[in-house]
């Protein structure tokens, strides 16, 4: 019935935000020293944690081994205590299964699997808590853990959704405003090289409204894309400055 | 990037107590939308201005409960906070909050809103504990602050609220920001606005009472909303609109279902609602949710007549059983502003306390008395006030509500009409100062002039072109010209070029301007029977737009370049032209001059005059040509009933008098409608999304079932499959003796038509573009920008059409397809308003009309039955154009009985009825009375003291009236019936001979002269739709539901639509 306004007439959206800006984002790097690579992000309060290990020989099936590249597996979960209403979470369900393949064919275009030839990258992201844009949180807590585990990429990959109400693109959609039913776009980007790893969306959308609304993802992604550079580079720094002593 | 703050909120959603956190981002620059904004705000839009004594910030009680006060325009400096937006939002629902939206987007009201809760400064976090009106108010107070400190003090900031703890605690915080209580500050800043204080009276007294009810339940509570939305989506409930019959306002209603709702596919008709309780506290036209009955439980409709204020019998004559069910929850109240009239003292019941509650019954008979709390019961008694619902608890049988604004004693003229322009949501104030400070200047000694600038970006017709205009008699907004010439022959033969030239009110009413707000809010002009109101200033509408002889006028027009023979269009041209019309005809004039009678206009030169003659026949012909076109693809020819008043200077009535139409008429008729329709094609075509159109959808089919049934009974067969088919069997349907049957049935097919609505292109699949009455593919409003606003959003189109064209992109996008669309519904609403105030004050001036005369004395006319009922008959009376029931059987049980002279006595005894009689028995004998009999009526006038008056039909005799009318009295009276009749009749062989003709013609691809026989013979042609539009702007009456709204309940399917068709 009487839906919230999601975005009022002077242009402010439910949580003071205005249309094009992101949420406040927030990562570290290497936040666990068992693992190869791993980092914790932040997006507004949707909360990410992501955990890579590998490359390292192929330990499911034999018969998965590729003779030219790395085999990317992913591993994609939510936590019970991470919606409004505690819910236990098992392992394999669809939601779960479907979130965990699109992780795989968005690193499998971003990272260099071919450097690795039969052997195997195991990514595992589980949602601390949810508050929208899951998947978008759980690729940019993937980039920096790969980036953190040290394995090549052809460039981040940072993903951020964005949304559609009153002919006005919304980027970087909250929980109250993905479930308000409207259209959500979720991109996966390559920013430098403006390739695109991955794009998804659910609802309808006017087909002449559809570039406006890509257009608006991509910027709201190179926005994502700074601030994880810029955490990188400070991680970098730090660690560096630890080694040098 | 801007920094971030997180805030907790505590929310419960589907019962369960849930902890949802969300975030909440503060930012230092938050626009505050004052011209002394110090701080360089980013202030885009609406800003308050500087010259007000004070800015007025309320909070979030004041907002919510006396948002009626904050209204009055004026109130100016006023802050809205948004926390009181929210807060409206919440407690009072989307109705209200958009109220309030539109408040704040009106430029005429001084008003902004301070989004204050995302300002870093004057946000505050609500504390463990804290009530939420508290917090509320701590929040507007803080915003207040921030307002006054961000002004650096330059204006005093006075926050209103109803808590007096709030003023006692805050008053002295702060120097420059009071805090007041309502009244006070009305008291203190506007003790002159006597309005607003009453209003705030009426208020308060209404709230208070709110408090202390009763606790005994009279009705079932309503269902949560959770509850009705999950069981409309299982098919439990159904949503609809509830419809209250007008005739039976306490026990029958029916809740009709917008198409897509409905989930029950086998609940194809109405459900009805009957009786109070089941109704439960729903008020005509909210939208509720019903549950079904069990079928045990069913009902049918009933279809006895009931005179005015009847009492209900015990025995009651029922239809078929029908779904019936009753109203679990209220999805959307649709409250509007209502009149009451206040009882005489003795009726009014003291509650022991100082102030009395009255129980007022409102004018419109479907709404509920309403419950009033007020002080000036004695003084306002037997008048007419306007009232606003605030609630109806489940413990209280009536509804409680507050008055608003006294209008006058019942029965004035004044009154009536100001009453019937409320109850129809019109609200008409001057032009304002402001508005008027837009319009080109123009006075009797100085006269508008074109400008030479704007001369060289027109095409210049003045010397080329012949134009004219051809209107009603005395018409003072000329919107549309034509001109017609031959053009040097082509490759495949001789051309000719007709032109239609409309009034380019665009160039003057720029978008975005006072007036052009103003003209959007009014959607067009009303025409009432006494007198109208301008969509646009006079200065415009009667001078500088209109498209007066002799005189230069800026102009948008439309030109085909047609081949001679075929009327093939080899080219179109639009664009914006400079003409001078040579002649201002009417209709009257053209007609004569066609038929060559010359002694009209002496002062014309001879040679221009023949030139007119000449365009006027080629104009006459081509338009014929269109007509056939149409024909051939099923345009209806329907008919409404019309009449027009004749007004003296004191404005009484001195006659009724049926209008006659002309040739002419259809001639100016059709070209509008090709212009219209080309028109259409163009926006349609370069805007695909988001052009203005106007279709008509198909009727419903089971709304011909009485139009079938009527005919059946006379051996005529009514084909509805399509349009055209309609068209056609109505054509045959003609009896020889008779000639009202044709009319009457054209009457009863265009009730059964929905109404042609504007829509945005985007909005709706290209299969429903169509014009079911016009039987064109692509329709739109272009040639009466003066006194309809679709038609200036079509011309802005043409000309961003055009302009795109051209190259040039346009200055502004135009409007979205969501914008557009609200736009057409706006102007929908809008328009049913008018046309239903139109009507309504025609039957108050019939009214008026009839208690003038002797009822004793007063003469008889003759009336045809069109329709049976199981206590009476309806008839029409042609003379009048009225329609009415008659009753057979009278409150004791008696019985009309006819003797032998004709003459009619009460009689005890029963009524029998059958599809197409209704027969009396009593103990002297038996009298039939059939359908589309004659019978002899006399007409006086009910007096009532709440509603409006109504006419009341008494039989005299069962046969035809044959007194002639007396000469003098009704000088422009229709012809005597017979000739019309063979006129009639020649005019339809004379067609249907045209229209083979013509398809004869097109196969061997060339179409021959008309002779001049046949142009003779056509001229009594009936009127089509878009000429009775015309006669609309005569303040003639376009009266087509009257007897649907008259027969009660068997035709509720057309009774409940508001208004029939137009094109």
């Amino acid at each position: 019935m009487a839906g919230v306004e999601l975005l009022s007439d002077q242009g402010y959206r439910l949580d003071g935000r205005k249309a094009t800006e992101l949420r406040k984002v927030q990562a570290r790097m290497g936040v666990f020293a068992q693992a190869d690579g791993s980092a914790y992000i932040e997006q507004g309060n949707t909360k990410a944690l992501a955990v890579v290990y590998g490359p390292h020989e192929v330990r499911m099936s034999r018969s998965k081994t590729l003779h030219d590249r790395a085999v990317i597996n992913c591993q994609y979960s939510m936590a019970t205590f991470s919606t409004a209403e505690r819910k236990r979470r098992p392992h394999g369900d669809r939601k779960s299964t479907e979130m965990s393949l699109h992780l795989k064919q968005t690193f499998e275009a971003a990272v260099l699997t071919n450097l690795y030839p039969r052997s195997q990258i195991d990514i595992y992201v589980k949602i601390l808590q949810s508050d929208g844009g899951n998947y978008s949180a759980c690729v940019n807590a993937a980039t920096l853990a790969v980036i953190d585990a040290g394995i090549p990429m052809r460039d981040y990959v940072c993903a951020c959704t964005a949304g559609f109400v009153d002919e006005t693109p919304l980027a970087d959609l909250c929980h109250a405003e993905e479930s308000g039913g409207g259209t959500s776009l979720a991109l996966a980007l390559l920013p430098r090289g403006g390739h695109i790893a991955l794009l998804q969306m659910d609802a309808r959308l006017h087909q002449d409204h559809l570039e406006t609304l890509m257009e608006a993802a991509m910027t709201a992604c190179k926005g994502v894309s700074k601030v994880l550079d810029q955490v990188v580079r400070q991680h970098l720094q730090e660690v560096s400055a630890l080694t040098g002593e | 990037m801007i920094k971030t703050e997180k805030v907790l909120h505590l929310k419960s959603s589907r019962g369960r107590k849930v902890r949802v956190v969300r975030e909440h981002y503060l930012r230092e620059l938050v626009p505050c939308y004052s011209s002394l904004c110090q701080a360089e705000c980013a202030n885009e839009g609406k800003v308050l201005s500087a010259d007000v004594t004070h800015y007025v910030v309320p909070d979030a009680g004041v907002t919510r409960d006396f948002m009626e006060i904050l209204e009055f325009r004026e109130i100016q400096g006023l802050v809205f906070t948004q926390t009181a937006c929210q807060a409206v939002q919440h407690s009072r629902g989307r109705r209200q909050y958009n109220r309030l939206r539109s408040l704040l987007k009106d430029p005429r009201h001084d008003c902004v809103l301070f989004a204050n809760e995302f300002q870093e400064y004057s946000y505050c976090p609500r504390e463990k504990g804290e009530p939420q009106d508290k917090w509320q108010t701590r929040c507007v107070y803080q915003a207040a602050v921030w307002y006054h400190d961000h002004l650096a003090g330059l204006k005093p900031v006075v926050m209103i609220t109803e808590d007096q703890g709030a003023v006692a605690e805050y008053s002295s915080l702060n120097c420059g920001v009071y805090v007041l209580s309502t009244l006070e500050y009305l008291r203190t800043f506007w003790p002159e606005l006597q309005a607003a204080h009453e209003l705030y009276g009426s208020i308060a007294q209404a709230l208070r009472e709110r408090g202390n009810e009763g606790t005994e339940r009279e009705f079932a509570e309503h269902l949560p909303a959770e509850v009705l939305e999950a069981g409309i989506k299982s098919g439990r409930y159904t949503q609809g609109t509830l419809n209250v019959n007008k005739h039976r306002a306490q026990h029958e209603a029916f809740v009709r279902f917008d198409g897509s709702s409905n989930k029950n596919s086998e609940l194809d008709s109405d459900v009805l609602v009957w009786g109070g309780k089941n109704r439960n506290r729903a008020v005509h036209g909210d939208m509720v949710a019903v549950e079904l009955l069990p079928k045990g439980e069913w009902r049918g409709r009933t279809t006895a007549l009931t005179e005015g204020q009847g009492e209900e019998k015990g025995e009651e004559s029922q239809g078929q059983p029908m779904p019936t069910g009753r109203v679990v929850g209220i999805l959307q109240r649709n409250w509007r502003d209502y009149v009451v009239t206040f009882p005489p003292r003795e009726e009014t019941q003291s509650q022991g306390r100082n102030s009395l509650r009255i129980l007022a019954t409102p004018w419109d008979q479907r709404i509920p008395k309403i419950r009033i709390s007020t002080h000036q019961a004695d003084t306002l008694q037997d008048h007419r006030v306007i009232v606003r619902l605030d609630s109806w608890d489940s413990t209280s049988l009536y509804p409680n509500g507050h008055s608003v604004r006294v209008l006058g004693r019942a029965g004035e003229l004044e009154t009536e009409v100001q009453t019937i322009l409320i109850e129809n949501c019109i609200h008409i104030a001057p032009f304002s100062e402001a508005q008027l400070r837009e319009m080109p200047a123009s006075s009797p000694e100085r006269p508008w002039t074109v400008d030479p600038a704007e001369v060289v970006t027109r095409r210049d017709l003045r010397d080329t072109h012949l134009v004219f205009s051809i209107d009603p008699r005395g018409c003072e907004d000329v919107d549309d010209t034509l001109s017609v010439r031959s053009l040097p022959p082509g490759p495949q033969g001789p051309r000719l070029e007709l032109g239609v030239h409309i009034a380019d009110v665009t160039h003057f009413v720029k978008e975005g301007t006072l007036t052009d707000l103003e003209a959007r809010a009014r959607a067009t002009t009303y025409y009432l029977a006494d007198r109208r109101y301008d969509m646009l200033p006079a200065v415009l509408s009667a001078d500088v737009c209109s498209l007066l002889g002799g005189v230069d006028r800026y102009a948008m027009s439309v030109m085909w370049d047609l081949d001679a023979q075929t009327l093939q269009v080899n080219r179109v041209w639009y664009g914006r032209t400079l003409i001078r019309s040579s002649y201002q005809l009417y209709y009257e004039q053209a007609q004569a001059l066609l038929n060559g009678e010359e002694s009209i206009e002496k002062t014309m030169e001879d040679h221009k005059l023949s030139h007119l003659i000449e365009a006027l026949e080629t104009l006459t012909q081509v338009a014929r040509h269109l007509r056939a076109q149409r024909d051939q693809g099923g345009a209806l020819e329907l008919e409404g009933v019309e009449v027009r008043a004749q007004l003296d200077e004191d404005k009484n009535i001195t006659a009724l008098v049926p209008r006659q139409p002309l040739e002419v008429h259809e001639t100016v008729a059709e070209c509008m409608i090709y212009a219209n329709h080309w028109v259409a094609r163009k926006i349609q075509e370069r805007f695909p999304q988001q052009a203005l159109l106007r279709h008509h959808p198909p009727p419903r089919q089971e709304f011909f079932t009485q139009l079938q049934d009527s005919a059946r009974a006379l051996g005529f067969t009514i084909d509805t499959r399509s349009n055209k088919a309609l068209a056609d069997s109505l054509d045959q349907a003609v009896d020889p003796q008779d000639p009202l049957v044709n009319r009457l049935l054209r009457v009863m097919a265009t009730q059964a038509m929905s109404n042609a609505l504007y829509f945005s292109t985007g909005a709706c699949p290209v299969d429903q573009y169509y014009h079911y009455g016009l039987a064109l593919d692509r329709y739109t409003h272009f040639t009466s920008p003066i006194r309809r606003y679709a038609d200036v959003i079509v011309h802005r189109l043409l000309t961003a059409a055009i302009a795109v064209e051209e190259g040039a992109r346009p200055a502004k996008a135009s409007a979205s397809n969501k914008e557009l669309e609200e736009m057409a519904q706006h102007i929908n609403n809008k328009n049913r308003a008018a046309q239903h105030a139109q009507k309504v004050s025609m039957e108050l001036f019939q009214c008026l009309y009839f208690r003038d005369k002797d009822p004793e004395t007063a003469e008889c006319c003759d009336a045809v039955i069109y329709a049976i009922r199981t206590n009476g008959v309806l008839v029409f009376i042609p003379q009048y154009g009225l329609k009415g029931a008659l009753y057979l059987r009278n409150r004791e049980g008696q019985v009309v009985r006819v003797s032998q002279d004709g003459r009619c006595v009460w009689e005890a005894g029963s009524l029998q009825r059958s599809l197409d009689h209704v027969s009396t028995t009593t103990a002297s004998g038996t009298s039939t009375f059939r359908l589309f009999q004659h019978v002899t009526v006399r007409v006086s006038v009910q007096t009532s003291r709440c509603h409006a008056d109504t006419l009341h039909l008494e039989l005299v005799s069962n046969r035809a009236h044959r007194a002639p009318e007396p000469p003098d009295r009704t000088p422009r009276a229709a012809p005597p019936q017979g000739t019309r009749g063979r006129s009639q009749l020649v005019q339809e062989v004379v067609r249907q001979a045209e229209e083979a003709l013509l398809q004869a013609e097109e196969k061997k691809g060339r179409v021959s002269e008309l002779s001049k026989e046949e142009r003779e013979f056509r001229q009594s042609k009936t009127p089509n739709l878009y000429s009775l539009l015309e006669e609309v702007r005569e303040q003639a009456l376009l009266d087509l539901t009257a007897c649907g709204a008259v027969g009660g309940g068997p035709d509720l399917g057309t009774a409940a639509r508001p208004c029939a068709t137009s094109a």
